[in-house]
């Protein structure tokens, strides 16, 4: 089952060229993707020997995941190589960077780039702002200025 | 009408302040826990990274995994979580780092005694919080690394500020709004203080996943022995005995997992596969007999395995 999941790495770098392809392709990949897993199991007691269940698989499937998702997880990785590299992240590094992250983090990473938080110690300092923190800081709510303690 | 939209204003603006007020309040401490800590606590021997432009990810980093041993700079941090157009880093990627640098990030539960627990056996402790408002975020990275019951602070390494004392108020205030996250980077073997058996064995199957299972073999041994009771926990040990090239010691663990919970199929496949390779074909068959006869993903594979032990026997 992983070895056909790794093989089909390559494929992605063709739906990164093709931008409006893309749907079509992602789904033409999932069929794919779905005959090899079916395949693979099946074609599993062919080989003389059955594979040991891994310790990842075991603890994937005890959270319900349905081949449909496990294939969904593979493309999530796909999708933060790509987004890292659209946000400047050197391309050398992205392929180390994404293969450190869990399937949960990479499915997270995937779903809400946009919306995480980048802890970054940056602000747009405006005025209004400026003036609402002001009060906050004083109030205990917030602690973007020291000198207000 | 206009009496009516007038009143909703205001009542708005007061729920926004008792809001806004409850946020401000000090953190409920359990008791339980604090009863048992001593009431300060500081890790001085935590090494202080000033965090350079917005790289505050990093250099924490830094102080945690220099405080577990080890030996990374800022500089080479950079490259594996810096996100130069966020200029930031994610939280995922802290903890992908941590695997890389052969730690196990383990992320706590989203309560303040963790972070004193903790600190109390002697770890630095990465949180991020959000020091401005839910509308302008400024999220920064620090590291918790004391504590002080008397005065109500919360010791930390943050920005450039080397010690750094807040108020329990103002930082569970901050905190929470990341919904209280935070992880500590442990050597292989370690566990958090409090943590539950589920969260602590997906956090080293993952670190398992990256960092192979001859490194990951120490922390399947602490979990369990600290949960002896969990199934999962044996039959992860063994798997990893079993890759390291320890047939009998996974065969054991096997067993031991089957004892907990016979109902998990997949100790039975690895147990019966492995007897059957070991030579040992009369318990071989019977353990693939258990998986066969139970419902779920690694029942095919059972089957198909118990046919050919029994048709190499025909």
């Amino acid at each position: 089952m992983h070895v056909a999941i790794t093989k089909d790495r390559t494929i992605p770098d063709t739906i990164n060229k093709e931008a409006p392809m893309t749907s079509r392709l992602r789904r033409l990949l999932c069929t794919v993707l779905m005959l090899c897993l079916t395949l693979g199991a099946a074609s599993a007691g062919a080989a003389t020997s059955v594979p040991l269940a891994s310790t990842n698989d075991v603890l994937a499937s005890q959270q319900s995941q349905d081949a449909r998702e496990r294939i969904h997880q593979v493309l999530a990785r796909d999708d933060v190589r790509q987004q890292l590299e659209l946000q400047g992240v050197d391309p050398s590094e992205v392929e180390d960077r994404v293969a450190a992250l869990s399937d949960a983090e990479a499915q997270h990473m995937a779903d809400q780039l946009d919306q995480m938080p980048a802890g970054a110690s940056v602000i747009g300092v405006l005025f209004a702002v400026f003036v609402i923190l002001l009060v906050t800081d004083i109030l205990g709510l917030t602690d973007v200025y020291p000198f207000t303690r | 009408m206009r009496s009516f939209v007038s009143s909703a204003r205001l009542a708005g603006a007061l729920s926004l302040v008792v809001w806004l007020t409850a946020c401000a309040s000090a953190p409920e401490l359990d008791h339980s826990v604090t009863a048992t800590l001593p009431q300060r606590q500081l890790l001085e021997d935590v090494p202080f990274h000033p965090q350079r432009d917005y790289q505050c990810g990093p250099a924490t980093l830094a102080m945690v995994l220099n405080h577990a041993g080890v030996d990374v700079g800022v500089d080479q941090l950079i490259p594996e979580i810096y996100v130069p157009s966020r200029k930031g880093s994610f939280q995922p990627e802290m903890l992908a780092a941590s695997r890389r640098h052969g730690r196990i990030p383990f992320t706590l539960a989203p309560r303040f005694a963790s972070l004193l627990e903790e600190v109390d056996a002697g770890r630095a402790v990465v949180v991020l919080q959000n020091l401005s408002l839910p509308a302008f975020p400024l999220w920064h990275f620090a590291v918790v690394n004391g504590y002080d019951l008397d005065s109500e602070e919360v010791l930390l390494r943050t920005g450039v500020t080397r010690q750094d004392a807040t108020d329990f108020g103002r930082f569970d205030a901050t905190w929470q709004r990341s919904e209280r996250w935070a992880f500590v980077a442990l050597t292989p073997g370690e566990l958090p203080v409090t943590i539950s058996p589920d969260v602590a064995i997906q956090a080293t199957s993952d670190f398992e996943r990256v960092q192979g299972p001859e490194q990951s073999l120490p922390a399947w041994q602490a979990l369990v022995d600290r949960f002896p009771e969990e199934a999962m926990g044996h039959f992860a040990l063994a798997n990893a005995y079993h890759a390291t090239g320890q047939p009998q010691a996974a065969i054991d663990a096997w067993r031991s997992a089957v004892a907990r919970d016979p109902s998990l199929a997949p100790a039975w496949l690895n147990l019966g596969l492995t007897l059957a390779s070991q030579g040992d074909d009369e318990e071989a068959r019977e353990a693939l007999r258990r998986a066969a006869s139970l419902d779920g993903p690694w029942q095919q594979s059972a089957r198909e395995a118990l046919n050919e032990q029994q048709g190499g026997h025909r």
